[in-house]
């Protein structure tokens, strides 16, 4: 790793890690998105016989009507490493953007960001049961808790990609 | 693919009785496999990282102190030295809460139904109630006009009426009320703490 920093150079390479991490946060941010609209707003069975290759005519039905359950894995699959490569493009925030917030008081950005590793390590938490309460088959009795539990890694994911991008702006990739 | 959302849905309410069995109801029967104590464990994990983490954060006992500007790593909490910049206790609290939670997860599926439920609502309403209670205390302490270094080394007593309401309610709580609430408690304790971690938060908004 240390002859890949070399190689780019330290700016580049913190660059590159910031990057990755970004592209991770838009496909979870998307997904969860999805995810949590198919999950409390699931399209309705029409009544009568319905086509078997019947597909929703607009683009909002088309979503609601993708089995929730899709989701989960990718979400999943996304939550982790963007975790991981945020606790370590971390570091370099709290040296080289966190200071000079703080010496030209950004106070409410620096507090923002603070919530953040906060409100992203509960989210971390709950992956297990997310994982587990969307299992096929659904079990009935975790019906409304599996969808709370969406939401909230939803409110996670949209809180950290909103702040995240803010202390970007501040000083990261293209500021 | 209405139809097969639906039928996708469906299939619990049908055969829910043989298809899926909830922790619960598998721990009662004595027949817990292993996807059962897996969402024990899940479920108890993370009710337990949420109080664990908001715990260490707040009373600052990370398992190691980071210091990104050199590069150096300290055991527990290390403040602040001159010319080694800001340190990082973050990692510390994930590395002492994670484990934490995960063991806790782990000795919940050794227990009984019972037990689980019972220590469940100890642990969860005690972490509510000291809380609530704590923060009384310390709005109190705020806008009184008495000795504040008395009020603050004597705050953990604020804990006793906590210890005592949060063993009255899981002894005298109704089994079912409990088995019914199991879940919700993996939601209310992280909000519950990401109020008090917001809370503490409040010096960057007010300055």
């Amino acid at each position: 790793m240390d002859a890949f920093n070399d190689f780019v150079g330290s700016s580049t390479f913190w660059r590159i890690l910031l990057f990755f991490h970004f592209v991770m946060a838009v496909g979870l941010l998307a997904t969860i998105t999805l995810h949590t609209v198919a999950a409390w707003a699931p399209l309705q069975q029409p009544a009568g016989n319905v086509p078997a290759d019947f597909v929703p005519a607009n683009f909002v039905a088309r979503v609601r009507s993708v089995p929730p359950m899709s989701y989960v894995l990718i979400v999943v699959i996304l939550y982790v490493p963007a975790f991981l490569l945020g606790s370590w493009v971390y570091v370099k925030y709290r040296t080289y953007v966190r200071i000079p917030m703080e010496q030209i008081g950004h106070w409410k950005t620096v507090g923002v960001f603070e919530f953040k590793e906060h409100i992203v390590s509960m989210g971390l938490a709950l992956l297990p049961a997310y994982w587990y309460f969307w299992r096929q088959p659904l079990a009935p009795e975790y019906a409304t808790i599996r969808k709370w539990v969406t939401l909230f890694l939803a409110v996670t994911i949209w809180y950290s990609f909103l702040v995240g991008h803010t202390a970007n702006d501040f000083r990261g990739v293209g500021a | 693919m209405t139809q097969t959302l639906d039928a996708r849905e469906r299939l619990p309410d049908t055969t829910a009785s043989h298809a899926v069995k909830s922790p619960t109801q598998s721990a009662s029967t004595a027949e817990t496999g292993t996807t059962d104590k897996f969402a024990v464990f899940a479920i108890t994990f993370a009710i337990a990282f949420a109080i664990l983490y908001t715990q260490l954060e707040r009373l600052n006992w990370p398992f190691f102190t980071y210091h990104p500007a050199v590069g150096k790593v300290d055991f527990w909490m290390h403040p602040a030295r001159s010319g080694e910049g800001p340190p990082m206790y973050w990692y510390g609290w994930l590395a002492l809460s994670i484990p934490g939670a995960a063991i806790l997860g782990w000795a919940a599926t050794l227990l009984s139904l019972r037990a689980l439920l019972r220590t469940t609502v100890f642990a969860c309403s005690l972490f509510v109630l000291w809380s609530a209670i704590y923060a009384c205390w310390a709005f109190m302490d705020e806008r009184t006009k008495f000795d504040t270094d008395l009020l603050k080394s004597i705050a953990w007593m604020s804990g006793i009426p906590a210890v005592v309401a949060a063993g009255a309610l899981s002894y005298f709580v109704p089994i079912r009320w409990a088995e019914r609430s199991w879940t919700s408690w993996m939601l209310i304790t992280p909000i519950v703490g990401l109020i008090i971690l917001g809370y503490s938060l409040k010096t960057y908004f007010l300055r």
